[in-house]
């Protein structure tokens, strides 16, 4: 592991507390100090969520990518801990991220859901990271499981990419790009485009950062509770281990 | 030629193999045996550099697993008990393939010597999966020896052969061996693992708990010392 | 020591793309003798499409406007046949296990697989073209829509030996295939189905075509690269 337990246990502590500090702070933050945006009135300020747990989506993303590569180069548990860990907090802020966008599309485009280009894309990410837990599922060797994990973790970030490019690319020409819906695609396009352009105060911005830096913290004590807990499994298998040998004779 | 120094290979928590230790010398035709669960076909892995040792050394020719596994593999050939063949394609093309994989020159001449030696001339034609289980293991051998390997690995090649077509595996073997090829062989058959070999070593539980000289003792006498080994384990399960 | 040594006919490593050429030749030689791959694929999009069909209510008109997706999806679940019979393969009987055992780069299979998997998908896709060109009278026999659908397969079977590679090894096998596969090539066919799609109007869009065309080469790289560095992994412990 990273750090001793000792250590292991000092940090998390430290990071819970922040954690649980910032969330009571970002909701005062949120309801108060941001100014009610004028057209949509309160229902904006949701996107404080929104974009907060998007960005902890794909920095989760990020760092189970660099696990595993890590763990290719040298397969430890370690990393295969890290990786899992990271796709579990990232699919659980994707999930907040779509269900908090759901509930201001609902007033703002009149329904809750939309197959626009974004939200489709948004749709497969979410589908690629949760079948990565069926593939885990399937392989009992724990090595193969981490090298397997590794593998489809690493593939599964090219979709990530090509989704965000894609996402630019096919709004940037044309807006509407399904036949059926595009009155509302546009309508989704423009809402989100309209919020993105439209921090017009210095209040919404710092909010937003606040927002960020919350759930930033958030993900890392999340991230450093789960990584301990590994290392107590650890710990308890070792000890495990010892405890057979010693009864089957020791002479082993 | 083959040098294994306390090799360990865990799976998860689980020692398969504590501490293997093994030298055969070049032309040297050595067999283990074991009951099953012994980790035999594990060290047969690690050997034909198809697994990765968790710790100690293994040497081929002076060169050392994982490291060097490119280099090990020119010299190596490796019949199991699976055929590792296309059922779909003839005995002849099932030979090209590898041969070109291999890259060996001459192809076409090297098969046709290949099948013509182990007996299967006749059927080259025919589609491996209209073969009976003692033709597809010649042609195994025919396989594995295709591009003159130094090392021979057999991995329980007798499995679902019938007297005769052992006998036949018998006969070829005693000629890999007037070749001067290095084998080693594992099998938990002890009637076919002593009379070939120059030596015999019994792995039980990831260790090698005994080694013979096979010309040195009947086999009456090898059955003794095997049960001995194994009724060892049996017994210090129970107390468990 | 055998007195007929090996170095003689092993000069140095093997070079790579006579490795890669003998794994194709033997692939295509078993589809020359069985030719199951094929016509599993073939009948296998039949059925789908009849099926879809039966979902449109024999509503030729909506048929006709769905006929670009529809062919996508079509590929996409024959394209998993033809997968998992090409690696599915190479676990019988173990002959995986020779190849391995041979002094080649691990690479050459994923090399190898891409191209034997790609060529049966474009013979499928040349006769799906054809069908459905029939079926329901669009363009879709031109070079352009050809060569997209060509692009399309590419990135799609690079990432398919992969998954598919890692997914017959598991415990639910082949089951799995579609679920870890189809999320992961979705942002490449949605630029590819929209390409094709400007082509059916008749007068397609050349800034948006090329906009989606670079998408669906720029995931055919970074998977192709992901796959080659990568597939080592997929075969080795």
């Amino acid at each position: 592991m990273f750090f001793t337990l000792p250590r292991m246990n000092k940090i998390v502590r430290v990071l819970n507390i922040l954690a649980l500090v910032l969330l009571l702070i970002n909701i005062i933050v949120v309801f108060f100090y941001a100014p009610t945006e004028r057209t949509m009135g309160n229902v904006q300020r949701i996107f404080y969520f929104h974009v907060g747990t998007a960005w902890v989506g794909a920095i989760a993303f990020f760092v189970a990518l660099v696990a595993g590569i890590f763990y290719l180069r040298k397969p430890q548990v370690k990393w295969d801990t890290l990786g899992l860990s990271s796709v579990e907090i990232g699919l659980v802020f994707l999930t907040i991220t779509t269900a908090a966008g759901s509930v201001w599309g609902r007033p703002a485009w009149n329904t809750w859901w939309l197959w626009s280009p974004r939200l489709t894309l948004i749709t497969i990410a979410w589908l690629v990271y949760a079948a990565y837990f069926m593939l885990r599922g399937a392989v009992e060797d724990a090595e193969k499981r981490g090298r397997f994990a590794a593998i489809y973790v690493i593939i599964s970030f090219i979709t990530i990419i090509m989704a965000y490019v894609s996402i630019r690319v096919l709004r940037d020409i044309h807006p509407v790009v399904f036949g059926g819906t595009a009155d509302t695609a546009q309508g989704a396009a423009e809402g989100l485009q309209e919020f993105e352009g439209g921090l017009e105060s210095m209040r919404m911005g710092l909010t937003l950062l606040m927002s960020t830096i919350t759930f930033t913290v958030i993900y890392l004590a999340w991230l450093f509770n789960r990584m301990r807990l590994q290392y107590l499994k650890d710990e308890v298998d070792s000890l495990k281990i010892r405890v057979v040998t010693r009864l089957q004779g020791g002479g082993t | 030629m083959i040098e294994i120094k306390t090799l360990v290979k865990n799976y998860g928590l689980n020692p398969v193999l504590r501490g293997v230790n093994l030298h055969v010398q070049a032309g040297e035709f050595v067999t283990l045996v074991g009951p099953n669960g012994a980790g035999k076909s594990t060290l047969m892995r690690i050997v034909s550099t198809l697994l990765k040792p968790t710790s100690g050394l293994v040497e081929i020719g002076g060169w050392a697993l994982p490291r060097h596994s490119d280099r090990v593999r020119r010299y190596i050939g490796l019949v199991s008990h699976q055929t590792m063949l296309y059922a779909d394609l003839t005995a002849q093309e099932n030979l090209l393939f590898f041969a070109r994989l291999y890259q060996l020159d001459n192809a076409d001449a090297r098969v046709a010597r290949a099948i013509k030696y182990v007996g299967l001339a006749a059927r080259q034609r025919d589609p491996v999966r209209t073969f009976s289980r003692g033709m597809m293991q010649r042609l195994t051998i025919a396989r594995a020896t295709l591009h003159e390997p130094d090392v021979l690995l057999l991995d329980e090649p007798y499995t679902g052969l019938d007297q005769d077509a052992s006998q036949l595996l018998d006969d070829l073997l005693r000629r890999e061996v007037d070749y001067g090829r290095t084998i080693l062989m594992i099998t938990h058959d002890l009637a076919h693992g002593l009379n070939l070999c120059d030596r015999t070593a019994i792995l039980n539980r990831g260790k090698i708990v005994c080694e013979v000289n096979s010309h040195d003792i009947s086999s009456s006498a090898f059955l003794e010392l095997y049960a001995d080994h194994t009724r060892h384990q049996k017994k210090k399960k129970q107390t468990t | 020591m055998s007195e007929q040594s090996v170095s003689p006919s092993l000069p140095g490593a093997p070079s790579f793309f006579t490795a890669v050429k003998a794994i194709v030749w033997k692939d295509l030689r078993i589809e020359q003798h069985t030719r199951q791959t094929l016509s599993l694929m073939v009948m296998y999009s039949l059925v789908t499409v009849v099926m879809f069909n039966f979902a449109l209510e024999a509503n030729l008109a909506a048929a006709r406007d769905v006929a670009n997706g529809l062919l996508w999806a079509t590929i996409l679940l024959a394209g998993t046949l033809g997968l998992h019979r090409s690696l599915a393969l190479e676990q019988d009987n173990q002959a995986i296990d020779a190849i391995l055992i041979a002094p080649i780069d691990r690479r050459v299979i994923y090399v190898a697989k891409v191209i034997s998997v790609t060529l049966f998908t474009l013979l499928l896709e040349i006769i799906l073209v054809f069908m459905f060109v029939v079926f329901f009278n669009k363009p879709f026999w031109q070079p352009a829509v050809l060569f997209i659908l060509a692009l399309g397969t590419i990135g799609y079977v690079a990432a398919g030996v992969v998954i598919t590679s890692m997914a017959i090894q598991t415990r639910s096998r082949e089951v799995l295939l579609p679920i870890l596969l189809f999320p992961i090539v979705l942002p490449l066919i949605l630029p590819a189905a929209i390409a094709v799609a400007e082509y059916m109007t008749g007068q397609p869009e050349m800034t948006r075509v090329t906009s989606t065309v670079s998408l669906v080469l720029a995931y055919d790289l970074l998977i192709l690269a992901a796959g080659f560095i990568a597939y080592p992994y997929v075969v080795e412990s």
